[in-house]
Order: structure tokens, then sequence, then C-alpha cells
């Protein structure tokens, strides 16, 4: 198993949570169109994207500075916590981003690393120490929320903030064009018959976390609870899922081992759902195989969907929606449906939003080298 | 889309990294390898499916050579492969492919397919994972302070949560062409800080294994 035995994450609470995505919209904002399914997505405005299979991306207003609206979003959520500067001062960083595209044209010499990102963000807003950025492509900010919560439920660190943050550019958007990822309808229809890929979207996000015990002690109240977190490789392709889903399936199954819950708990999956061929088919057999029966009656949907594919920062984006719908009892839909596919054989959330209470949700996400991730959030 | 970074330059010559410690993890050296090795002109091989930087093979090369001594011919015994990680880490990431694709778009060029395939990380990392058969969690992070220490930390916590029993840590900077691939595992019993087998690894091969967990690891000192 890839993470074995432990009842970790009792204690790990989320006080403190905010995104911004789709067209500009805030937490709430984003909740409200992933539930209705209302995609986000228009013609980029930031470069000439004629060129490409589609023009089409989820993107907030203007040219937007990365680590500008990190250090925004990162003051929401901190904001929200309740957070003073000492208590801001002693509590270190992780963030999951890419890189630069403006340092990618500097001479090598003169070049920084993600790191010198994070490290900008932590100074700026006033928080202790970024002892690395996470640039593990699509469950950079997953792993990320892992590793913070590992850190907590190990006596590591009381309090982690994690922050997540990617905006569409020409480089990664020329890319996922040149892999013939980006879908040239213009629509993401995870798990649906004739789905032709994904859409990139902005997406900014930042989540505090801390022990059940250290909350109580600042009388912050709990948003929600990070459960469990589990994560595993495929070893078996370099870019490809593994169709049988081996590593998404034995992520699933330690993050409900590590939460002390069995699938029959689980009342919503945010799935990771790119609308991609290969990969919508891999993750529903992981699903069928860490799940069992109750992988067919669990509502699931991609909210990629409506607000894209944030690349690093996919993992925080979609732990605060999942969060969002797990408060609200508002389960979103699954946009860009128009059929089933007998490979994708799952409860998909269509047409309108789930509205149930929901206790335990999974919110999970692969990448490319084959890493897959699932975070386990209990409703509080 | 622009982004500002204001952090000074930091440069990484893993050559210079005489300060691995595992004085303060449970852990333990099971093989290490550095590439290149006593000749310092020498070349990593080739790797099918990257092209255009040397950030691919120079991680492959030292996985390779690392855990060769440990497991001979690939892949791993799958008892094993399936509880070893793969962290692979790097101040300033892949500088070779992020120049290919920031020239293919100022000059308006067809990207190369290629470059999406190896464009993160993880497919270096993956490409490790698939030969050998490690499936454990796959991490990809670029330290901002001491990159030896910060890895450690990294590797340290996920065999504490027990994500993983064993790490294969690759730490690689373009520039200096030079990787570090390390295979660590839980050490095999707690030591006293006296314990002459302490390990403080001085840029020699390991000597022995080393556990106090007196000090603070990195997030200890960092937490509150």
């Amino acid at each position: 198993m890839a993470e074995a035995g432990g009842v970790g994450g009792a204690g790990v609470v989320v006080t403190g949570v905010a995104a911004v995505a789709g067209t500009g919209w805030d937490l709430a904002a984003l909740g409200a169109r992933t539930a209705a399914g209302e995609p986000a997505f228009t013609p980029v405005t930031r470069f000439d994207a004629g060129r490409y299979r589609t023009d089409l991306a989820a993107q907030l207003p203007g040219d937007p500075v990365l680590a500008d609206e990190l250090v925004s979003i990162v003051g929401t959520a901190c904001e929200q916590a309740g957070l003073g500067a000492a208590e801001r001062a002693v509590s270190p960083l992780l963030v999951a981003v890419h890189g630069d595209p403006a340092v990618a044209r500097l001479p090598e010499s003169e070049r920084t690393g993600p790191g010198a990102i994070a490290a900008s963000i932590a100074r700026r807003s006033g928080l202790g120490p970024a002892p690395r950025a996470y640039m593990t492509a699509c469950v950079a900010a997953s792993t990320a929320v892992a590793d913070a919560a590992a850190m907590i439920s190990h006596g590591r660190a009381h309090r982690v903030v994690v922050a997540a943050g990617y905006l569409v550019e020409q480089d990664n958007f020329a890319l996922f064009d040149a892999g013939r990822s980006l879908a040239p309808d213009g629509h993401v229809r995870p798990f649906s018959a004739g789905r032709q890929g994904m859409l990139l979207g902005d997406g900014i996000a930042a989540v505090v976390l801390e022990s059940a015990e250290e909350a109580a002690r600042r009388g912050a109240a709990p948003l929600a609870r990070i459960a469990g977190w589990g994560r595993a490789g495929d070893a078996f392709h370099i870019t490809q899922p593994d169709p049988e889903g081996g590593g998404m399936t034995r992520a699933v199954t330690a993050a409900l081992r590590k939460a002390g819950r069995v699938p029959a708990d689980i009342g919503y999956i945010n799935a990771h759902g790119t609308g991609t061929a290969q990969s919508d088919v891999a993750e529903t057999a992981a699903l069928h195989r860490a799940l069992g029966a109750d992988a067919a009656r669990i509502p699931v949907s991609s909210s990629k969907s409506v607000h894209g594919h944030t690349l690093q920062a996919g993992g925080l984006v979609e732990l605060a929606v999942t969060v969002h719908a797990v408060r609200t009892g508002r389960l979103p839909v699954n946009a860009g449906y128009v059929g089933p596919d007998e490979r994708c054989g799952l409860n998909l959330v269509l047409d309108r939003p789930v509205e149930r209470e929901v206790d335990y949700a999974l919110t999970l996400n692969s990448a490319f080298g084959g890493a897959n991730t699932a975070l386990v959030v209990a409703r509080v | 889309m622009t982004t500002t970074t204001d952090t000074a330059l930091s440069i990484v010559d893993l050559s210079d990294l005489s300060d691995l410690d595992l004085s303060t993890v449970e852990l333990e050296v099971l093989a290490e390898a550095r590439w290149p090795g006593a000749d310092p002109s020498a070349q990593p091989a080739p790797l099918p499916g990257f092209v255009s930087s040397s950030f691919a093979p120079l991680i492959a090369q030292a996985a390779d050579d690392c855990l060769s001594q440990v497991h001979g011919s690939a892949p791993a015994p799958a008892e094993r492969g399936d509880r070893t990680a793969v962290v692979v880490v790097s101040v300033r990431g892949d500088l070779g492919t992020s120049t290919a694709v920031a020239a293919a778009v100022d000059a308006g060029k067809r990207m190369p397919p290629i470059l999406f395939f190896q464009s993160v990380v993880n497919s270096a990392a993956g490409r490790v994972a698939v030969t050998w058969g490690l499936r454990g969690p796959v991490v990809c992070t670029s330290p901002v302070a001491d990159p030896v220490a910060d890895a450690v930390a990294v590797a340290d916590l996920l065999i504490a949560d027990e994500a993983a029993d064993e790490v294969l840590l690759v730490l690689v900077e373009q520039g200096a062409e030079e990787a570090r691939a390390l295979l660590l595992g839980r050490a095999a019993a707690p030591l006293t800080g006296t314990a002459p087998t302490s390990t403080a690894l001085t840029g020699t091969a390991p000597t022995g294994t080393a556990s106090t967990g007196a000090a603070p690891t990195n997030e200890q000192r960092s937490s509150q």
C-alpha cells in the first residue's frame, strides 16, 4: 500500500480557505458557479491564441501578476483564519507553482527557480519561512496539502499555510496545444461521450491548516477537516495514466485508511476529470477498484468543467471547491456532459447540483510521472 | 502573464554539498551515487524521449547508478518498489526545457510535441519510477534554503507519515551539470547522539546510520 496504517488527520482542520478562479470569482462565486455548472471559458486576451486548437481559457480579468495574486489570496485566507502578525510570523508557507515565464527568458546564470517565488510570497505575506516550492505538476498543490497535514499530524508544526497559483500564459498554452490536450470544441466534458480534452484556467488559492488543538486555543472556528490523505505512483508510463488506475487506487485507499473511513462514508468526489480520453477512463477504473460497489453510488463531478485545468494550483482550487460543497451541501455539476461513455460508469452530478449533506468527500488529482493524490475532506 | 520574484539568485554546486546531516532524522543511507563521478567531463547517457536538456538524463543517470547498487538491474523487487517514493529536488528546475519552450514561443515556431511531455519535472521522476517499478509518492520540489537539508526533511516526512518505506532522493542542478541520488530508508534502530556510527555524510560514501531525534527538523524549527 502507498500509506500503511495510521489514524493521522484526526486533528487537522481548515480555518481559512480562499480562492479566485473563473472570470474573477471569489470562493463564494466559484462555489455557486461550479454548483450550477456554468463554465467560465472565454477567448484568451493575454496573447494571440488564434494559432492554437482553441483560443479559450478561464481567465481572471486583465493580466494579473502571479506573485501579487498569491500574496492577496494568502492574506484573505489568513484573515479568515483570524491570524495576527505574530501568528503569521511563525506559520510556515508551502507554495505550489510551476515557474515564471519571464525568468525562462533570462540568461541561465540569472535564473531563479520556483522556490524563489515561495520565499518572496512568504516574506511579503509576513509568514514564517517557506522551505520549498512544490513543482509536482498537477499534483503540486495537493502534495503540499498532504505534506502540511502530515507536518501537523506528526507534531512538526501547529499551523501551515498552503498557497498555489497558475495564470494562463503562452508557454504552457502552446505546450498543451502541441500535446493535443486542449479541447478543440471549446468544452470540457469530463467522463462524457465526445470529450475532446481540457481547457486551461487561472487559479489562485490558499488554505490555513492547523491542529484542532491550536485552532481551539485561538478560538478559531474550523471550516472543515482534512481527515485523510494518500498518494502513490503508477510506475506505468512517463505521461500516460495506468489504464487500470493502479496509483490512484492506492492513493484513495491510503487516504481512506488514514481517515479511518470506508467507501460507504464518502458522499461526494471532486474528481481530477480532465476531460481527456485516457485519463478519465483510468480514474474511473481506480474509483471502482478503490471503492467497490460504492463507486456507482457516490456523486462525482469534475469542477474543471467550469474553472478549467489550473495545473499546479488545481489541487488547492479543487480542495476549496470541495470544502465549499461540503459546507453548503450543494454538490457541483459535472458540466459539458452530452452522453454516457460506458468506460466511465460513475454517478455523475448532471444538470443541477445535488442538494445533500455530506460528511466526507474525496478530492483527487493526477499528474505526469504517474503521480496521484487523494484528500478526504470532512464536514465539521 | 508577468510574474515577479525578488529573491537573490541561488545557484547550487552539488559537488560542494558536504553537509548532508542525518543526525536529526531517523533515516539511513542505503545507497548513494553522484554524477559525474571521477571524470568530471563525463556526460550522462542520452535518455530516449527527452531532448534539449540535460535535466532528465542527469536524474536518470544518478538514479540508475544509485539503485543498481541495491537492486542490481531494474526493476526493484515489487515489495520494495511499491513502497519506494521518488523525490526530485532542484533549486532552479529544468532550465534546458524551459529555454527551449520559451524560444519556440518567442520565435513563433510550432512547439515540438516532445517538449510537452518533458515540460514538468514529474516526467523525469516518472521515468525513474517506471524503469525501477517505484510506486510510492512522486514529489518534486524547489527548495529555498539548504537544498540537502530540505530534501532530507521531505523524505523524512514521507517515511514518518508511512507514505513510503524508502525514498529515492535525487538532487539535480543544471549549470553545474551535477546530480546526486540517495536511497534513504528508515534507520534500523534509534541510536543515541553519541553513537560512534552517527552519520553526518561528508561527501563520501555513507558510513552508518544516525538518529537522535533531539534536534528539530526544518518543520519543527519553523513551527510555532
